[in-house]
């Protein structure tokens, strides 16, 4: 038994289903780092996903999906941006009322547009192609698992890398950074951290729309009502657990994805899935946990050898006085 | 002092209108967009909503849940503690309504009924007291712990109602049925109004005396508003931040106990549509006001109910009032910032006709 759940398809399974995560995540981690937490990728998501369907079906075409995704995923983008940052509104608040609009605005329109309640398939609707890597094709195992996926699994990859770059060794990705822990700083050297941040949203709002897409129209070829499924709490999760660094978000992206993909396999020999996809959860509340406590005893012993110091410095002072 | 406040709240209220109006004719619009008039497809959602005593009850059937989960958001929000985990706690909740309904069946119901809302609101008491202890010792941000236990509770109820409590005959996803004695009475024919509405009630007043009229609600909102201040009052904000989320808690569970004993008479692992997350934004909608819960909890009960009849005759989607919904706290979020913009403006007329 252990041979049917724990093989190769496993891991291939969990890149597939890490792939909306990290899409999603990324999106959230440069919300994150301009100081926004963003609870709205759930519905965010969620729109991406049905405006993708609704693109690829009418013009038959998936680019046309990738793009309607991408247009609700700006303008998305740019009302959680205009409440959150030029109307001052909570960020948590929005992020819910978001959340709610997509929901209701998803199953509003597949009922009025297509006629149908729950889920909408057609063949109209255009999937996003697989990519075939031909030099991969002789090697075993990298083959099976990194070969044939669908596009957005690619495109991902390349994301991760060039936002770790943007973030860390650009000038830019300075400016997003600071945005979130001196936006006074920023301000003051002439750069608008209100415009950073903008951007920042509006980026997630693209980034949930991709994740959407590839929901819709790489993963399966459908919309159903709610498809985004959490996805967009788990991504948060893995922003957390990832500290916000893109590198070590899609490691988190993979963990989650990998006990996603086990959960399904377990389910499918009788075992119960719910405690391996309540594992992303856990293990978030746990990591909050152990930063706290670790930057706590980073706060001891600085505080320790403050303390140390104001002693040696009495003394010092003693000294001077005999 | 007093008049100011006035003057605020009023300046509240006519935003809030305002926000629904605006939101109400956004809706109209996308009514016009299906071909459908706005004015049919409203006046049949009015009537769907109170054009009968069954209407009527309905409407106030849908009201249940969203008063308890919007209280609980008041009283946790007003004292500075925000929980977004009413969902989780009301799964929690609902099971152990239901728990108490299938395994004391013995029990009548006088006894049996308090007892399962009682063990609901422990379970989502203590549910919420988790991330309440996580913040106050650690710091560690509850809106994203209470995020993280709703997913873990509602799978973990799921687990419990496919696998140990899984229900014998029918459903999947479902718990026994609970024990005729424990089923809440229906109060008026065919609508599934219960007496769970009568209990609502004396907590909403409850809710009211504690938050408005003891000195206990007068320390959570004054640490909610100005903990520094509370602070130096000597009101210690880290135990009352923790009291007002049991509260917070139990109060969801309770919502949760009332949806298996007074509407499906045992547990469903998707028993409830978000209640909690509606109920929030009731809340926020009316700034954590105890009495502003309560109307705009019967209001947005009257959407959902007389948005089915609306698409009974005018094949509008009922979704719509979703949309309606969340336009409504979307705008209710920005009204600071809208008004800060209009003031500029009106500032900038001023100033330019002193010139």
């Amino acid at each position: 038994m252990y041979r049917e759940i724990f093989n190769i398809t496993l891991l291939q399974n969990t890149i597939r289903t890490a792939t909306p995560l990290i899409l999603a995540a990324l999106g959230g981690l440069l919300t994150s780092h301009t100081g926004i937490l963003n609870i709205g990728m759930e519905g965010m998501i969620l729109l991406g996903a049905f405006f993708g369907v609704a693109g690829s079906y009418f013009f038959e075409s998936y680019l046309m999906g990738i793009l309607f995704a991408v247009a609700s995923g700006i303008i998305i983008g740019l009302i959680f941006a205009l409440f959150v940052i030029r109307l001052k509104s909570d960020e948590f608040i929005v992020g819910i009322a978001i959340n709610m609009f997509a929901g209701g605005l998803t199953m509003f329109l597949l009922r009025s547009i297509f006629g149908v309640k729950g889920a909408f398939s057609s063949p109209r609707i255009q999937p996003l192609p697989d990519i075939s890597i031909s030099f991969l094709e002789n090697i075993p195992v990298l083959n099976v698992l990194l070969n044939d996926h669908s596009l957005f699994v690619y495109v991902s990859w390349i994301l991760v890398i060039a936002i770790y770059i943007f973030l860390y060794k650009t000038p830019y990705g300075l400016w997003f950074r600071a945005a979130g822990e001196f936006p006074e700083a920023l301000d003051t050297v002439g750069i608008s951290s209100n415009r950073i941040k903008f951007i920042s949203s509006i980026l997630c709002g693209i980034f949930c729309g991709f994740a959407g897409v590839h929901l819709s129209l790489g993963y399966l070829t459908l919309f159903t009502e709610n498809m985004s499924a959490n996805r967009g709490f788990i991504a948060l999760a893995a922003i957390i657990f990832g500290a916000a660094n893109p590198l070590m978000t899609y490691v988190a992206a993979l963990i989650f994805g990998f006990f996603d993909a086990l959960g399904i396999r377990l389910q499918g020999v009788g075992i119960p899935s719910q405690f391996t996809q309540m594992f992303p959860y856990i293990v978030t509340v746990l990591v909050l946990i152990l930063v706290v406590k670790r930057e706590r005893d980073k706060k001891r012993a600085h505080q320790a050898r403050q303390k140390g110091l104001d002693k040696s410095q009495i003394k010092a002072a003693d000294n001077l006085a005999k | 002092m007093k008049k100011l406040k006035l003057s605020q709240d009023l300046e509240y209220i006519f935003s809030l209108a305002l926000s629904v109006i605006l939101a109400l004719i956004i809706g109209a619009i996308i009514i016009l967009a299906n071909g459908k008039s706005p004015f049919t497809a409203y006046a049949a959602l009015i009537n769907g909503a109170l054009g009968s005593p069954y209407k009527i009850a309905t409407t106030f059937a849908k009201t249940v849940p969203l008063i308890l989960t919007g209280l609980a958001t008041a009283v946790a929000f007003s004292s500075g503690i925000f929980n977004i985990g009413g969902e989780g706690q009301l799964y929690l909740g609902a099971f152990a309504a239901a728990y108490v309904g299938f395994t004391f069946t013995n029990l009548p119901g006088i006894a049996g009924i308090p007892l399962a809302l009682i063990f609901a609101a422990l379970a989502g008491g203590f549910y919420a007291l988790v991330p309440a202890l996580l913040k106050v010792k650690y710091g560690i941000d509850e809106v994203i712990t209470t995020i993280m236990f709703n997913s873990i509770a509602t799978l973990f109820t799921s687990y419990l109602a496919n696998y140990p409590f899984a229900s014998s005959v029918g459903k999947m996803g479902a718990t026994e049925m609970i024990a005729p004695a424990y089923k809440l009475l229906r109060l008026v024919a065919r609508s599934k109004l219960h007496t769970g509405i009568f209990y609502t009630a004396l907590i909403a007043l409850f809710i009211y005396y504690l938050m408005e009229k003891t000195s206990a609600g007068y320390d959570f909102k004054m640490i909610g508003s100005n903990p520094i201040f509370a602070r130096y009052g000597g009101i210690n904000a880290e135990r009352n931040m923790v009291i007002a989320m049991i509260i917070s808690g139990a109060l969801c569970g309770i919502a949760g106990a009332f949806e298996v004993l007074g509407n499906h008479y045992r547990f469903l692992q998707a028993i409830s549509p978000g209640y909690a997350f509606d109920g929030m934004l009731v809340s926020l909608i009316v700034k954590n006001n105890v009495l502003g819960v309560i109307l705009m909890s019967i209001f947005f009960g009257m959407l959902k109910t007389g948005s089915i009849a609306m698409e009974y005759e005018t094949a509008i989607p009922s979704e719509l009032v979703l949309v309606i919904q969340s336009i409504i706290i979307l705008f209710i979020a920005g009204e600071k910032g809208f008004a800060n913009i209009l003031r500029r403006i009106y500032a900038k007329e001023g100033a330019g006709q002193d010139v």
